[in-house]
């Protein structure tokens, strides 16, 4: 029975290549999304233990709040004098400050910015000498004193910069010009993925980033006599002025790889939900590919069963062939994840997370993975063919024509369609609505899929005779006539591409959804006239002083500022916090719960304003009294004046005084800064504005309400696009299923071609009919994926109403992707058509 | 029936595979049919009866050697002007019936005039369906119909564009003998009352004895060639 299955793979190569490729493209992205994931993972893992050679203990702020940090960059800092301290300490051997900032940027001495705006990230970091050598010089020497620098070696050779240019680098402090005299690795490597790092002596990194008696961090080296864990054990004796963590160089590694880990984990559960997706898909067309494949081979089956074949053996032989098709698929996958992987890194540079990945890691996780799910789909969705090929009676094998008999549970598909269809809304609106979690959404749209599966045989016909009315002339008929030929595999066919395109519809309407919210929140929030001052590093904040220096600028009526930090509420626990200049209402229009605008006045020290919905989860009233304890660990209590209910995202859960933020928080800088203009002068205001942040502040740009928006719809759409590339492989796989589909329904008819063909139809008249076909199946799914989408789209945005969401179709963008549905079923007809066409006549019309 | 030949061939070779293995399923035959008649082509199995056909038909191209259908040569057709002559001057009936199973009776029929874009001749396509009595089971699908009823469909879709000759292959080897008698009947009357001329290839002998005259080969050439009872009456 093996080597016929072996045997009858060879018979039908084309349609087994298909079947693999529908499994091996959803294998693909698993095994792809782990071999990128886990290079990252290691490539850190080898920079950050690198890094820490030398380094016995390493000394990093904590804030009180918690041990977080911001990105691996401490969002506090330790002061000066805690150095001297440790220094002082028996069996220490040497102690460095250090300072790492983001908030810097480089430019070559003529202006132009190096290291993208907005794209990965530009580092300050000092040079730590000897013995510790994060940092080591490929070319030059390390820079020392002030006026000097080194790049690494990647950035050196983009920029083509040479040792002895003149740079300009500005951070916190004043804009310095600095010449380039070392090129560097940092853990040994050339590149820390797209990170431009500048390297500065201690003192001159103090200067940039305006931080004269303070330090990221403190590296210390000890004693030979002492191991590290010792003298960690005795530096955490030591009482410091603010928290710190006291680890050694090794854990302080671990840590840092941990933390890269966890952020990282998000991108991988993202990159394997799209896997999911895509081996959903290909589920749609394996299950297609043997049902037809059964149906074709009937008399094969009767053959083996008249001559003594078990009902056991024939459902055997097809979950055999199951078993080799989803390893040798899943196979291939784990291969073409290979070449995968690195188009998914580009994929994630494209949108400025550019991230280090050297060599290629292949962990026994990743391979047994791959294999074990995509085995396991193949067979899960060729089980039921297998049973349905138990069901040829061997007098079939006599008579010719004969039908495969229906199904016991034939008659029970419309009906379990919907019940699946109508528990997967349950579970949508569970999930969405009853605050049961993602995973319920996840299932229940998995639900409704293949519910809408099963129902859609019934809509098969309807809708082919609807969009089929296109297709003119006999050709268009006949075209029309066979996608409903078979309605179950037409309506499989579909389902395919269905999920692909609901998918696509879904986040086009949450997208359109959310730019409209963003740009709705902006628009009634600030004043007319206002001008946004922002960081052009997504994330960093700004130098006090932009808002010293905007307030000066001819025209600028008001300025104000909004800052962010965190704070631990008791009885609630971690817990962000923003604050904001009195100034804040001449600017920006808040809308109130309770209260109004001149509450932002009056914050003082002693007040705060908390959101609506933050207030109703945890009870709290205004006239409450909130214990917080600030990153600076002072602890403080402040009376609820106000509620708001405001949609613009700027209000974090709690929000206070920028006075209180710079001395109880220790917030120094400013997140955003607004500048009120009279409307009438905005052009010739920000024209100025412009000029002061040019000459004294590069980092900063300022926006107009209406580029705000668009900067921010800007960002959406990027986030967008990758959501639609990812799809795309799902939409992808489901074209394949097209061309499976056409390709085994090419086969069946072969003799009814010839005939045609026989008779005067052309080769291009059976083209086009072939084409037709495609295009109806591929536009049946299209339409019934934009209206599920439209379904989702809706069903979550009245979900999220109370976050403020507004519903907004993108009508354009929903005919573009029934368009590109119709051209995706010309694209997938081509290879069928042609071989439809070029069909031997004779041989054809000998055919059985 | 004296009239110029319709169709005919001129030392047509056929020959399959190269070198030792090369089969010749035609050695070389001349032949020609004239409007209007109506001929059988008989021998045993590998005589070369069906490659005849098929190279007369332009499915096959020959070796060597001419085939001229209605004045057109075929060898200097490319597949597009070939594909145009069969729909246009050549009509079929197979064995198998070859009927679409998505489409009436009625559409069957019309399938020629549809693919070449041409509207109907009401008037003619009333008579053929008169002549091949399916009146009542016009809007059928093949499925609902019986065999011999599925063959006449087949004959009214040869006849309906008027083509210069109808080549039948073994139009009755899937049928029974009532059946079979009703086919070659029609044929018959299509040749004597409406002026077709049809080629028919078979091995049955009731079938042939029914047309005006039978050209049997054997090892691909023409052993016989002679007028029969039917010509005569």
């Amino acid at each position: 029975m093996l080597t016929l299955s072996l045997r009858s793979f060879g018979v039908r190569k084309l349609r087994v290549a298909l079947t693999l490729i529908a499994v091996a493209l959803g294998v693909a992205l698993i095994s792809g999304t782990y071999i990128l994931t886990d290079t990252i993972n290691r490539s850190f893992d080898t920079i950050f233990t690198t890094a820490a050679k030398g380094v016995d203990v390493s000394i990093t702020p904590r804030d009180a709040i918690d041990d977080a940090t911001q990105d691996g960059i401490a969002v506090t800092t330790i002061p000066a004098s805690f150095l001297a301290e440790v220094e002082r300490q028996p069996g220490v051997a040497k102690a460095v400050g250090t300072i790492d900032t983001a908030n810097v940027a480089l430019f070559t001495a003529d202006g132009d910015r190096i290291g993208g705006s907005g794209g990965a990230p530009t580092q300050l970091s000092s040079d730590t000498p000897p013995p510790f050598s994060a940092i080591t010089y490929e070319e030059g020497r390390a820079p020392t004193g002030m006026g000097e620098m080194a790049v690494l070696e990647q950035t050196a050779e983009s920029e083509g910069l040479k040792i002895g240019d003149r740079l300009k680098v500005v951070g916190a402090g004043p804009q310095t010009e600095l010449e380039l005299v070392g090129i560097a690795r940092f853990g040994g490597v050339s590149s820390i993925g797209g990170f431009t790092l500048i390297v500065t002596s201690l003192e001159q990194a103090q200067a940039l980033a305006d931080q004269p008696d303070a330090y990221s961090s403190i590296l210390v080296a000890a004693d030979p006599d002492v191991t590290p864990g010792e003298l960690r054990d005795r530096l955490r004796q030591l009482p410091s002025p603010t928290p710190v963590n006291v680890r050694t160089g090794q854990q302080q590694a671990d840590q840092n790889t941990a933390d890269i880990r966890e952020a990282l984990g998000f991108l991988t559960t993202a990159l394997l939900v799209f896997a999911g997706i895509a081996l959903f898909v290909g589920a749609f067309i394996i299950f297609n590919t043997f049902s037809i494949t059964v149906a074709q081979r009937m008399r094969e089956f009767a053959l083996l069963r008249t001559l003594g074949a078990s009902r056991r053996q024939v459902m055997g032989q097809v979950i055999f062939e199951g078993l080799i098709i989803g390893l040798v698929g899943s196979i291939l996958g784990l291969l073409l994840g290979l070449a995968l992987a690195p188009g998914l890194r580009g994929l994630f540079n494209a949108i400025g997370a550019d991230l280090p990945s050297e060599g290629t890691v292949v962990e026994p996780r990743t391979i047994i993975v791959s294999l074990v799910v995509g085995t396991l789909v193949t067979l899960a969705s060729g089980l039921a063919p297998a049973i349905r090929a138990t069901r040829v009676p061997p007098v079939a094998a006599l008579r010719e024509g004969a039908v495969l008999p229906r199904g016991r549970g034939a008659r029970f598909i419309t009906p379990s369609g919907a019940i699946l269809a109508l528990g997967g809304v349950a579970a949508l609106a569970a999930g969405l609505f009853g605050g049961a979690g993602i995973e319920l959404v996840g299932l229940g749209a998995g639900l409704v899929f293949i519910g809408t599966a099963l129902l859609s045989p019934k809509l098969v016909p309807p809708l082919a005779g609807a969009i089929g009315r296109m297709f003119p002339g006999v050709v268009g008929r006949l075209a029309r006539e066979n996608s409903v030929r078979q309605p179950g595999r037409t309506a499989v066919t579909a389902s395919a591409l269905v999920v692909g395109v609901t998918l696509v519809a879904f986040v086009s309407i949450f997208a359109q959804g959310l730019k409209a919210t963003i740009a709705e929140a902006v628009d009634t929030a600030a004043r007319p006239g206002t001008l946004i001052v922002q960081n052009t590093a997504m994330g960093v904040p700004l130098p006090a002083a932009v808002a010293g220096g905007l307030e000066r600028v001819d025209g600028v009526t008001s300025v104000a500022s909004v800052r962010f930090s965190v704070s631990r509420v008791e009885g609630v626990g971690r817990t962000a916090v923003t604050s904001v200049s009195p100034t804040l209402p001449d600017v920006f229009d808040t809308r109130w719960a309770q209260g109004d605008n001149e509450l932002l006045r009056d914050l003082g020290r002693d007040h705060a304003v908390v959101t609506d919905r933050w207030a109703d989860d945890h009870g709290v009233e205004v006239g409450d009294e909130l214990a917080l304890t600030t990153p600076t660990n002072e602890r403080l209590r402040l009376r609820v004046t106000g509620i708001t209910d405001d949609d613009s995202g700027l209000f974090a859960p709690v929000t206070v005084s920028n006075e209180l933020a710079q001395e109880a928080f220790g917030e120094r800088q400013d997140a955003i800064v607004f500048a009120g203009t009279s409307p009438d002068e905005e052009a010739a205001v920000k024209a100025r504005v412009d000029r002061l942040l040019e000459q004294q502040f590069p980092l900063a740009e300022a926006l107009t309400v209406q580029e705000f928006k668009d900067q921010q719809a800007g960002q959406v759409n990027q986030i967008l696009a990758l959501f639609y590339v990812l799809l795309s492989l799902s939409v992808i796989v489901s074209l394949f299923g097209i061309v499976n589909t056409l390709v085994l329904s090419i086969y069946e008819r072969t003799r009814e071609l010839g005939m045609l063909r026989a008779i005067g139809t052309s080769r291009r008249q059976v083209r086009r009919m072939i084409r037709y076909e495609a295009v109806i199946t591929a536009l049946i799914g299209a339409t019934m994926g934009i209206v599920l989408g439209l379904v989702f789209g809706v069903a979550v945005t009245v979900a999220l109403e109370d976050e403020g969401l507004v519903l907004s179709i993108p009508v354009g963008q929903l005919v573009v992707l029934l368009v590109l549905g119709g051209l995706a079923g010309v694209l997938a007809a081509i290879a069928p058509a042609r071989r439809a066409s070029r069909l031997d006549v004779l041989q054809s019309l000998a055919y059985e | 029936m004296t009239n110029a030949p319709i169709v005919s061939a001129t030392d047509l070779v056929r020959r399959y595979g190269e070198g030792e293995a090369a089969v010749t399923a035609l050695a070389g035959v001349t032949v020609a049919f004239a409007q209007g008649e109506y001929a059988a082509i008989m021998g045993p199995s590998g005589s070369g009866k069906s490659t005849l056909m098929h190279c007369l038909a332009g499915l096959d191209r020959p070796t060597s050697g001419s085939v001229v259908v209605d004045g057109v040569e075929l060898a200097h057709l490319d597949d597009r002007r070939l594909t145009a002559l069969r729909r246009d001057k050549i009509g079929f009936i197979f064995q198998a019936f070859n009927l679409l199973p998505v489409l009436t009776a009625e559409e069957n029929i019309l399938l020629p005039l549809s693919i070449a874009g041409r509207r109907p001749d009401r008037e003619w396509f009333e008579q053929l369906v008169a002549t091949v009595g399916l009146g009542d089971r016009l809007d059928h699908r093949p499925s609902e119909l019986s065999g011999g009823q599925q063959q006449r469909v087949a004959v009214a879709r040869a006849l309906v564009s008027r083509p210069a000759v109808v080549f039948a292959d073994e139009p009755t080897g899937n049928l029974d003998s009532k059946a079979s008698a009703d086919v070659l009947e029609l044929l018959r009357t299509s040749v004597d009352e409406l002026g077709q001329t049809v080629i028919m290839v078979t091995h049955d002998q009731d079938a042939a004895d029914v047309a005006d005259r039978i050209v049997t080969l054997t090892d691909g050439r023409i052993v016989e060639d002679r007028r029969t009872q039917a010509a005569v009456a």
